[in-house]
């Protein structure tokens, strides 16, 4: 037998950084700014801060390893910052983490991403990662390199400095790295950044890729979410290892005061209930730490025989449907979405929480009828951008019938069409497949709870599809009557031989019965749209009293999202135009006299504000 | 122009034509809904008597109402029928194609016919076929004929002889043609058959028109005093009306031989038989009742030792093989009917069983003899050994 040898946890992701993200150059990129946007926002969140972020990608010059490049990402938050002393554990030292079984839903837990990325930087820079950090209580930032110590699992802080800095606190990482960019397409970097702001609506991002211009989205909403503690742990969801380790931290206690003390849904009846299930009863009052240890392995089967309600769910954040609803619109230009958040349900013995957001985007529109979906998948409001197909969020957009809601699907597959379906899942222990966490694992439970909220967001959807199709069945039947009705009474005649008045006879009569058809289908348009902009108006109250105004002022937009819109109205305009030709003239007419009517009482508002001013 | 006819028919079809058409126009000028009726061709509607031996129409009729959704389709009907009445009345004769053509034309250059904007040939055929069950006329009682032709016919002791459209005849001797088939036009009515010596045996149509070909060039139609048809799969209206013709005409048994699978019996054996739901006017002219099932049959598999393929229910083409073969033997009349048992019984051993034997098998049981095939068959008929 050959000598046995130790290594340490840095040793060994060292030698496996695939596992982690970094299996090639193209994810080497993403998995950095990746890591290093989650800390920020998980630090910002933590801090109760409202996270703004510069993120700055750019090739500055040629990789060391042949066909990739030597990529610059950096990234800057308005976070609380790292004191010095934290700086070398938390860049460079793995499992070094303030999350780790916390169970709480925060994006980072392992402590392993972001030494991953240092890690990388160093294999193939030769140099770890730049640091600028500044706390409140810092006059000065620190600004040092930190490098991974391999061997020893340490991080090692390097060419220290303190530096002006115009922020009072903040933290700005700056690497180094071989690989290569890749801006659209499910991996592409433009696609996880337009993910992070579309599941985090407080989020103000700057971001500057490659040659290309600043782009600045600025956040939708103020609050920032509040990671919710974290619940005592449910008996069901431990081993006995974990039961034993557990309960050596209550030694004192007996052992009824610690399993009621310990854990969630222990009552004085489950107790009993247990003591029923084979928990020796005198074993109950006993102090924890006199019960032999084997007596444990009886309590453990007992409780895991008795029958427990399910964890709590208090522990579980969501993005919100106001928040989803807002946000989408920072993406693109909406002609329709519909959200949903369910409430939080039990998947697995853990508590989730699956949220919806379906949205067709203008500019995708003509491109994309027969293309599949565009499907963003988040995990604790992380993007998930690789391995789609064995995903349990793929598995549950596939199971479902689209085609029931109006869209084109072939069996077992995507759907298709100009939709971005964003399906975020949160939970504080999300079962991810891998440790690069690129995808979760399909379990019925959660499968089943996907599938009820992508139904519930098709309902919505395909309310908006039958309006449209009742729309364009009105256009095609008025377009019947006009187009066919001369040439089958031209060619009635001429076999029956009829003359011109038993012709112009005909052609009334014609007019008249299909024309009854054609009031027939604008009512039917008039109760699909009446319906839809029940839907809408829902809709417009959750997205919040400012965006409410905006609508009631952009008014006439045809009843649809992009009403909410301030921005781009001049398109949603022309759009409604288009709409508008279908509907009868005397409604047209209508319409008109009511916008001339809004204008004239918008023009007489100002006008009475000038004049106020003016006295004043 | 002498006009050969189809059949005997007591209808004036211009005169039907114009009555239709102006009843459409009076229920118009009152304001009315016009309403057309036309036969319901589906195999709901319809009847098998074995003493016919084919499939006839129900009562059931399809009514068609003037609507907006159905507006496109009538406006698309009478401008067709006005084209096949024209035709009719100067003895103009079109494929179906060439109707499409002449459709997709006239509403590509005629600003008023724009609308029609015909694009694919499916949109005039199924016209055509409504005209037809409209009217319960043949297709090519408007003068329209299809491409389709009769199966590849072989024989030493066959002469056919056409009337043209001039009524000047042409004479064809098949027995001086070798192995080049005569491949009849889907026209049975302009062709007079009789034996060139003496009386003909037997005709034997069989499903692949390779084999057709390989029995032939092996000297089948040499040894025996026969028709050989090359059926070529689903048989067409061409093969059905020159099967009848061989029937009516000849009056000598006809045996078809083809795999053992639900397909052909349901689909190439039963239409070849008693016709179509599809096309259930014409059916009496195009198909041939006393047509026998030669094999390949069940018992045959033992007896000859003959190779199978396993028939899947998790394979989606074979899945949905076995599911119509059910369904056939629950709806389709024609193995409802007590004559057709023994057939039925073939159909449920098919769906028991789960295999499939292809006619080429018989070409296993010896490799060394080459006449095996055409020993195997005379045996079978000498035998009666069919259903």
């Amino acid at each position: 037998m050959g000598k046995i040898t130790k290594s340490s946890t840095a040793e060994y992701f060292a030698k496996n950084l695939q596992q982690v993200g970094f299996s090639s150059p193209l994810k080497a990129v993403l998995t950095t700014l990746k890591e290093a946007v989650d800390n920020s926002l998980d630090a910002c969140e933590e801090a109760g801060i409202a996270p703004e972020l510069k993120v700055s990608i750019k090739k500055v010059g040629k990789g060391s390893a042949r066909s990739t490049d030597l990529i610059q990402i950096i990234v800057e938050d308005n976070g609380p910052g790292l004191e010095e002393k934290d700086l070398p554990q938390v860049f460079g030292e793995y499992l070094a983490s303030s999350k780790f079984g916390r169970g709480q839903c925060s994006r980072g837990q392992q402590g392993i991403g972001i030494s991953a990325a240092t890690t990388w930087a160093q294999l193939t820079n030769a140099t770890g990662v730049k640091v600028t950090s500044k706390t409140k209580r810092m006059r000065k930032a620190v600004n040092a390199t930190i490098d991974v110590d391999i061997k020893g699992n340490k991080g090692l802080l390097k060419n220290k400095k303190t530096i002006e800095w115009k922020k009072t606190n903040g933290l700005r990482v700056d690497f180094k790295i071989d690989g290569r960019i890749q801006l659209n397409g499910d991996g592409g970097i433009l696609t996880y950044l337009e993910g992070t702001t579309l599941v985090n609506p407080h989020l103000t991002l700057e971001y500057e890729l490659l040659d290309n211009e600043k782009v600045r989205v600025e956040r939708v909403s103020n609050d920032v979410p509040k990671v919710p503690a974290s619940t005592l742990p449910h008996p069901h969801t431990m081993k006995l290892g974990e039961f034993l380790t557990h309960a050596h931290l209550y030694g004192n206690l007996t052992l009824a005061q610690f399993m009621k003390k310990a854990f969630s849904r222990v009552t004085d009846a489950t107790i009993k209930d247990c003591v029923r299930n084979g928990m020796p009863k005198k074993l109950a009052t006993m102090p924890v730490k006199k019960i032999p240890e084997k007596e444990f392995k009886t309590i453990f089967q007992a409780i895991q025989s008795t029958e427990l309600a399910n964890p709590s769910t208090k522990s579980v954040l969501t993005v919100g449907e106001e928040g989803l609803a807002k946000s989408i619109h920072r993406i693109g230009e909406v002609d329709f979405f519909s959200v949903v958040t369910r409430k939080p349900k039990i998947c697995d013995f853990k508590p989730t929480v699956v949220e919806v957001a379906i949205a067709r985007f203008l500019d995708k529109k003509a491109a994309a009828e027969e293309q599949s979906i565009q499907l963003l998948r988040f995990a604790n409001r992380v993007p998930l951008q690789f391995d789609k197909s064995a995903c349990a969020i793929t598995r549950a957009v596939e199971s479902v019938n689209w085609r029931s809601y109006g869209l084109a699907q072939s069996k077992r597959s995507l759907p298709q069409g100009p939709y971005v379906f964003a399906i975020s899942v949160t939970s504080p222990f999300i079962k991810f497949k891998n440790a690069s966490k690129e995808t979760i694992d399909a379990s019925d439970d959660l499968v089943e709870e996907l599938r009820r909220a992508l139904m519930q967001a098709g309902q919505k959807l395909s309310r908006h599809i039958k309006r449209e199709d009742k729309a364009a069945d009105l256009e095609r039947k008025r377009a019947h009557i006009e187009k066919f009705g001369p040439i089958l009474v031209e060619g009635l005649a001429k076999i029956a031989g009829a003359g011109k008045d038993r012709k112009n006879k005909a052609t009334e009569g014609l007019l008249k019965l299909l024309g009854r058809e054609s009031k027939a289908a604008e009512k039917d348009l008039k109760n699909a749209e009446d319906r839809l902009s029940l839907l809408k108006d829902k809709q417009a109250a959750k997205l919040g009293r400012i965006r409410k105004k905006e609508a009631e002022t952009a008014e006439e937009v045809e009843g649809t999202e992009e009403a909410a819109l301030p921005v781009k109205k001049a398109k949603a305009k022309k759009k409604s135009k288009a709409k508008k030709k279908t509907k009868t003239k005397k409604k047209a007419a209508k319409k008109k006299a009511a916008k001339k009517k809004t204008k004239k009482k918008a023009a007489k508002k100002k006008t009475k504000a000038k004049k106020k001013k003016s006295k004043r | 122009m002498p006009k050969i006819r189809v059949r005997k028919l007591d209808k004036d079809i211009p005169k039907a034509a114009k009555a239709l058409c102006d009843e459409m126009l009076q229920s118009l000028e009152k304001g009315q809904r016009p309403s057309l009726q036309a036969i319901k061709c589906s195999l709901d509607n319809s009847i098998y008597k074995a003493s016919k031996g084919y499939f006839t129409p129900g009562d059931k009729k399809v009514t068609t109402e003037l609507n907006v959704s159905s507006v496109q389709k009538l406006s698309r009907t009478i401008f067709l029928l006005d084209i096949m009445l024209n035709n009719l009345k100067m003895g103009i004769v079109n494929t179906k194609r060439e109707l499409y053509y002449i459709a997709k034309g006239a509403s590509k250059n005629e600003p008023n016919l724009k609308p029609l904007n015909i694009q694919e040939q499916s949109e005039t055929d199924s016209v055509i076929s409504y005209i037809t069950d409209l009217l319960e006329v043949y297709r090519e009682e408007l003068n329209c004929h299809a491409g389709d032709k009769g199966g590849q016919t072989f024989s030493k002791n066959l002469i056919v002889t056409e009337t043209l459209v001039d009524g000047s005849k042409a004479v064809m001797d098949l027995s001086t043609m070798g192995t080049v088939a005569f491949q009849p036009p889907n026209k049975p009515h302009v062709f007079k058959l009789k034996a060139k010596k003496k009386k003909l045996d037997f005709c034997l149509v069989i499903e692949s028109e390779g084999t057709a070909n390989t029995l032939v060039t092996n000297g089948f139609t040499k040894r025996n005093n026969c028709i050989v048809v090359g059926a070529g799969g689903v048989p067409t209206n061409g093969v059905r009306g020159w099967c009848k013709t061989i029937q009516d005409q000849l009056k000598i048994p006809i045996y078809f031989y083809g795999d053992l699978d639900a397909y052909t019996i349901q689909n190439i054996y039963r239409t070849l038989k008693a016709g179509s739901a599809a096309s259930l006017i014409r059916n009496a002219d195009f198909s041939a009742p006393d047509v026998k099932f030669l094999g390949v049959l069940p018992h045959d598999i033992k007896k000859y030792n003959l190779d199978c393929y396993p028939v899947s229910e998790k394979n989606s083409s074979d899945a949905r093989a076995l599911k119509k073969a059910k369904d056939a033997l629950e709806r389709d009349p024609f193995f409802s009917d007590k004559k057709n048992k023994k057939l039925a019984d073939v159909l449920r051993w098919l769906i028991k069983q789960k295999i499939r034997c292809e006619q080429q098998a018989i070409f296993a049981v010896d490799p060394k003899d080459p006449l095996m095939s055409e020993k195997i068959i005379l045996d079978k008929i000498k035998r009666k050994d069919f259903i």
